[in-house]
């Protein structure tokens, strides 16, 4: 279970503090399907970097299964991710000296399970690019690049997984074959996913969307769910 | 631990290229270290293992005077058998030769030595018609010579020649001859029996010759051989020596001169760590989104940390590994080449202990310049791959880090300590480092104002210029790097480059001046006035003839010195000496007096004398002092006056001691005449003739021979350093290639876009001449400026000779430091200018 309570991050701005996120709650059970919407600068980026404790909050709590992140070392953090944790990014972020195949391996060699070479290799065939196994990112294509990183990001079955916008930078055929594949491997590890998007049309196959404006969240599709005192009290004490 | 090990593997796939300069870097600074060291140790083995052979003996006893009776009687009572199993006595002077045939020419110096029939106890004595040397050769007025003495005198086996007024029939050429170390010699050496040199009637070299017995001692007994000679001689002015005393300085003179050279290895190794480093430096900003990735997905900083420091230690090895193979080939080429130059039989194999040694230092020195750089892994934050902007920068700088200043210090004293082993002195270890950062620091500064001083005019009108400016301080740019290296060079061939024109000058001034170039030594008094005489007919100048006396220390202030006391052993070379004192009334004009009163001009009973300034402080001698002067077994204790300064450089001749006039006159003396020889090597050869014609016992140092063979030695010395120094040449440009190639993904995109813009090939050939010409102007500015630096504080200071700058050879330095790093600059860039810019941008 994903929790954030009262978090908010301000970054300096020249002379003056930018506030990317005004003190936020948000509570996300496990092996839910979550899109994040917004306009650019909104914060979903930041929100997703700080679940992942690839940075720190300027204050509130961030609960993951009930142990409070903000407070880890960078490398307790490391091992959280390596855990717990994958990641999807628009741009991939692939290692480029590292073919495919080892591109797979290293979040599994970082954690030291003994059967990487065998998983990798399944994964490679779940994602169908056995044949691209030796090759390095330079020689993949865009789409094949982030089926990669989609299998990185799988690679230790993780309970939560991170995507930041992954069919951004991809044709709408390749992204749809990316998105498809990422929500049918979240299916069968009943993994958690967090998915930012521009594309509301994906947004709208989540079975929760939550839309962030200017860094508040200015619609939750489970908004019912929760105790309507309870947001409106963010909001107010954000306004203030 | 198998991430790390598979990281590092996957990561040297891909970057060794790029990394490959610099680790070739490392390769040569390691091949240098173990190639010298095992040159030298190789030389030290095999001149140790034969120090009997040098020596000729097991135990020599050795005498600057004529044996008194006491003395051999001892030695007669301690060299019997069985503890001594064979003993001979040798004679040692420097002499004058000349060929008996009243129609041949000239007349030379040689080094003569008498032996009797048992030498040599040990070594082997060969002829050059390829026998071995027969004692019967020597019998009834034959003599064994050097090749060169043939050479000199055009004489052939079987001539007559004259030493004295003995004749001898050259009945031998010497091949091999046992006892030589191939040092300084004043002449080809000639050998004769022992008994003959009494009859060249040469009693004028009695005292500068010396007198040898020479023991072959049983097996075991050496200590108690050596110990009871001591005991027996104590206070008799001679010394005694052992095989193993020889071995014991030998070794300790070669592994100070290896030391020594192994710190020009170690400043090519330093020039490859500053690649190292930079290379690291550049390799990490290059890895930053391959480490955040890494962090992302569960890596810790320490892992990853290692994985980096795992690809420099495997590089490191491989260089130092090439290291080895390099030094393998020099010692082939030395073997093929320098042959004659090294000891024969030397082995050429590589030396154990300096292949470990040289691949330690290469390991060490490649983990210690990449410490620094690598620790950047641990500011890089995952966070940079979801925002582009670097925020890294501001942040960090607030906080002081701790562990950066840590690991910098380490790696201080890392380096502090390297040199010191290299050096096997702390003090020298310090002093190189020391020298060494200075040089590096004034380097860096240089390099960081230029940076600020582009910085400040970047508004000139010339798009061109403007680019070639800016690109000297682009982010990761290597401006600190190619002046560093290049400087380093550049200050290491520049200062050995001054140093041999300096010190050339400083000989060849002996020559230029009328600085005497002929010293008569050896003359009688009785023969003043035909010398005189002799002298003014061949140079047209009446010659000044200075009197000496032979005297030596036997006491001061009372004390007797006892060479063997523990106190005076380290001053033995200057207390046991024998002094060549004069005496005169003035002072002249080359000495200036520092303490004390000079005397007046008239002779005086009393004994007084004054000192050279480097006695002084010599077991207490000092104004007032007395000292008590054995001349010829005769006492006389004399007064310390004054102490003068000799200003050595003008001297015609120079005296450490210097007598009063009235108490020497009687003393035993022999005249010298510092001359000005007639010009042309016949004359000078023919005045010789005829002088030793006449006069057969005066000898005659001829300076502008010595000047020569002096020389020949410093050009050896010579081409070893710059040998030396070429490396650390090459090291640089190798860096420069390195740190060009290391930016040219950077470089590649810049240009391509500028294509795109419409800049043509040539304005893009003009900002790579500006930027590589103003980097080699710095770099061959501070370079050469520390290397005249350098050269006047070790002229001034370590010779003690003048220093002069010629600034045609600066301006040079400077010139071809600039050519050179222009033209490897623009020929590395090239392929970036003929690239076309589509590929590039797409990609």
């Amino acid at each position: 279970m994903i929790e954030l309570y009262k978090v908010s991050k301000t970054v300096p701005s020249g002379t003056e503090k930018l506030t990317i996120l005004h003190s936020l709650d948000l509570v996300i059970p496990d092996g839910q399907f979550v899109s994040v919407v917004g306009p650019s600068g909104s914060g979903k980026s930041t929100l997703l970097g700080l679940i992942a404790g690839l940075d720190a909050p300027t204050g509130g709590e961030i609960l993951l299964d009930g142990e409070d992140i903000t407070k880890m070392s960078e490398d307790a953090l490391a091992e959280l991710r390596s855990a717990k944790i994958g990641f999807v990014f628009q741009s991939f972020h692939l290692i480029p000296s590292l073919t495919a195949l080892e591109n797979i391996l290293v979040p599994m060699e970082i954690a030291g399970r003994r059967d990487a070479m065998e998983r990798a290799r399944q994964l490679l065939k779940d994602i169908d690019l056995v044949a691209r196994a030796h090759h390095y990112p330079s020689q993949l294509s865009g789409g094949e690049k982030q089926r990669i990183a989609i299998a990185r990001a799988f690679a230790n079955g993780p309970s939560i997984m991170l995507a930041d916008e992954p069919t951004g930078n991809l044709d709408s055929t390749n992204g749809r074959h990316v998105f498809e594949l990422m929500v049918e491997m979240n299916k069968r590890g009943g993994t958690t996913l967090v998915l930012v998007t521009h594309d509301h049309e994906l947004a709208e196959q989540a079975s929760r969307r939550i839309a962030l404006r200017d860094g508040r969240v200015v619609n939750d599709s489970d908004h019912e769910k929760r105790e309507p005192v309870q947001t409106e009290e963010t909001i107010g004490v954000a306004a203030s | 631990m198998r991430f790390i090990l598979n990281m590092a593997r996957r990561e040297i796939r891909s970057s060794w290229r790029r990394l490959l300069f610099f680790f070739l870097c490392i390769g040569i600074g390691v091949g240098s270290i173990i190639a010298l060291r095992s040159t030298i140790q190789n030389a030290s083995h095999t001149v140790a293992g034969e120090a009997r052979s040098l020596l000729t003996a097991d135990v020599q006893v050795d005498s600057t005077r004529p044996w008194n009776p006491e003395s051999l009687a001892a030695i007669e009572r301690i060299a019997r058998p069985p503890l001594v199993e064979a003993k001979t006595e040798t004679i040692d002077a420097a002499t004058m030769v000349r060929p008996a045939d009243s129609s041949g020419e000239g007349a030379t110096m040689v080094e003569l030595k008498g032996i009797e029939p048992l030498f040599p106890l040990y070594g082997e004595f060969k002829l050059a018609d390829g026998k071995s040397f027969d004692p019967a050769l020597l019998d009834n007025g034959g003599a064994v010579v050097a090749p060169l003495l043939l050479e000199r005198l055009q004489l052939r086996t079987g001539d007559h020649i004259k030493i004295g007024e003995s004749t001898f029939q050259i009945r031998g050429v010497i091949d091999r001859e046992p006892g030589s170390g191939g040092g300084f010699r004043l002449g080809p050496r000639v050998f004769i029996a022992r008994t003959a040199v009494e009859a060249t009637g040469l009693v004028g070299f009695g005292s500068r010759a010396r007198r040898r017995v020479l023991l072959k001692v049983q097996e075991g007994a050496l200590e108690t051989v050596v110990q009871n000679l001591r005991a027996e001689l104590k206070g008799q002015l001679v010394t005694v020596n052992s095989y193993k005393d020889a071995q014991e300085n030998l070794s300790e003179q070669f592994a100070r001169t290896e030391n020594y050279l192994a710190l020009t290895g170690l400043i090519v190794l330093v020039l490859g760590g500053i690649g190292v480093s930079s290379v690291t430096r550049v390799f990490i900003e290059q890895k930053r989104e391959s480490i955040a990735v890494l962090k992302c997905i569960g890596g810790t900083g320490k892992q990853i940390l290692a994985a980096y420091l795992a690809q420099v230690i495997a590089l490191g090895l491989a260089g130092s590994l090439l290291g080895v193979a390099l030094a393998r080939c020099a010692l082939i080429i030395a073997g093929h080449y320098f042959a004659q130059s090294l000891p024969p039989n030397m082995s050429y194999g590589l030396a154990p202990g300096a292949i470990v040694q040289g691949v330690g230092l290469g390991l060490l020195i490649s983990i210690l310049f990449s410490a620094l750089p690598l620790l950047r892994v641990r500011h890089i934050k995952p966070n940079m791959l979801l925002r582009d902007e670097d925020e890294s920068g501001g942040l960090k700088r607030r906080r002081p880090d701790l562990l950066r200043w840590l690991t910098g210090a380490l790696v201080v004293l890392g380096l502090l300590l390297l040199s010191s082993w290299q050096a096997g002195s702390l003090r020298v270890g310090l002093f190189f480092l020391g020298g060494l950062a200075a040089t590096a620091s004034a380097l860096y500064l240089a390099a960081l104002l230029l940076v600020r001083l582009v910085r400040r005019i970047r508004h000139i009108r010339s798009f061109a210029l403007r680019q070639a400016v800016s690109s000297l301080y682009r982010p990761g740019n290597q401006t600190h790097t190619i002046v560093m290296a290049v400087g380093l060079g550049a200050f290491v061939v520049m200062a050995i480059h001054s140093l041999q024109t300096n010190l050339l000058k400083e000989i060849d001034l002996a020559r230029r001046t009328n600085l005497p170039n002929m010293f008569l030594i050896d003359i009688q008094p009785d023969q003043k006035q035909g010398v005189e005489k002799l002298i003014e007919a061949a140079t047209g100048v009446r010659p000044e003839l200075i009197p000496t006396v032979r005297a030596r220390i036997f006491a001061i202030n009372g004390r007797e010195i006892d060479l063997e006391g523990r106190e005076m052993r380290q001053e033995r070379g200057r207390l046991g000496r024998e002094y060549v004192v004069t005496y005169r009334p003035r002072l002249e004009a080359n000495e200036t007096i520092v303490a004390g009163k000079f005397w007046d001009a008239q002779s005086s009973n009393e004994p007084e004398v004054s000192i050279e300034e480097g006695m002084r402080g010599l077991a207490g001698l000092d104004v007032g002092s007395d000292i008590t002067f054995d001349i010829l077994g005769r006492k006389m204790t004399a007064r310390v006056t004054s102490v003068r300064r000799v200003d050595w450089r003008n001297s015609r001749t120079g005296f450490m001691v210097l007598f009063r006039p009235g108490s020497l006159e009687n003393a035993p003396q022999m005249l010298v005449a510092p001359i000005n020889g007639p010009e042309g090597e016949p004359q000078r050869s023919r005045f010789q003739r005829e002088l030793l014609d006449q006069y057969p016992n005066i000898s005659v140092i001829d300076v502008a021979e010595v000047v020569s063979t002096v020389g020949r030695i410093l050009n050896n010395v010579t081409l070893a350093v710059s040998f030396l120094g070429g490396f650390v040449l090459l090291c640089g440009v190798l860096i420069l290639v390195g740190s060009i190639a290391m930016t040219k993904f950077q470089r590649i995109y810049e240009v391509a876009v500028l294509k795109t813009l419409g800049a043509k090939r040539k304005v893009l050939l003009v900002i790579l001449f500006v930027e590589y010409g103003l980097l080699g102007m710095v770099a061959g500015l501070i370079g050469v400026l520390a290397s005249l630096a350098l050269s006047y504080a070790v002229t001034r200071f370590v010779f003690e000779i003048p220093w002069t700058f010629s600034p045609l050879v600066s301006f040079a330095g400077i010139l071809l430091t600039v050519l050179l790093v222009t033209t490897v600059g623009v020929v590395s860039s090239w392929n970036v200018l003929t690239r076309k810019p589509l590929a590039i941008l797409r990609a």
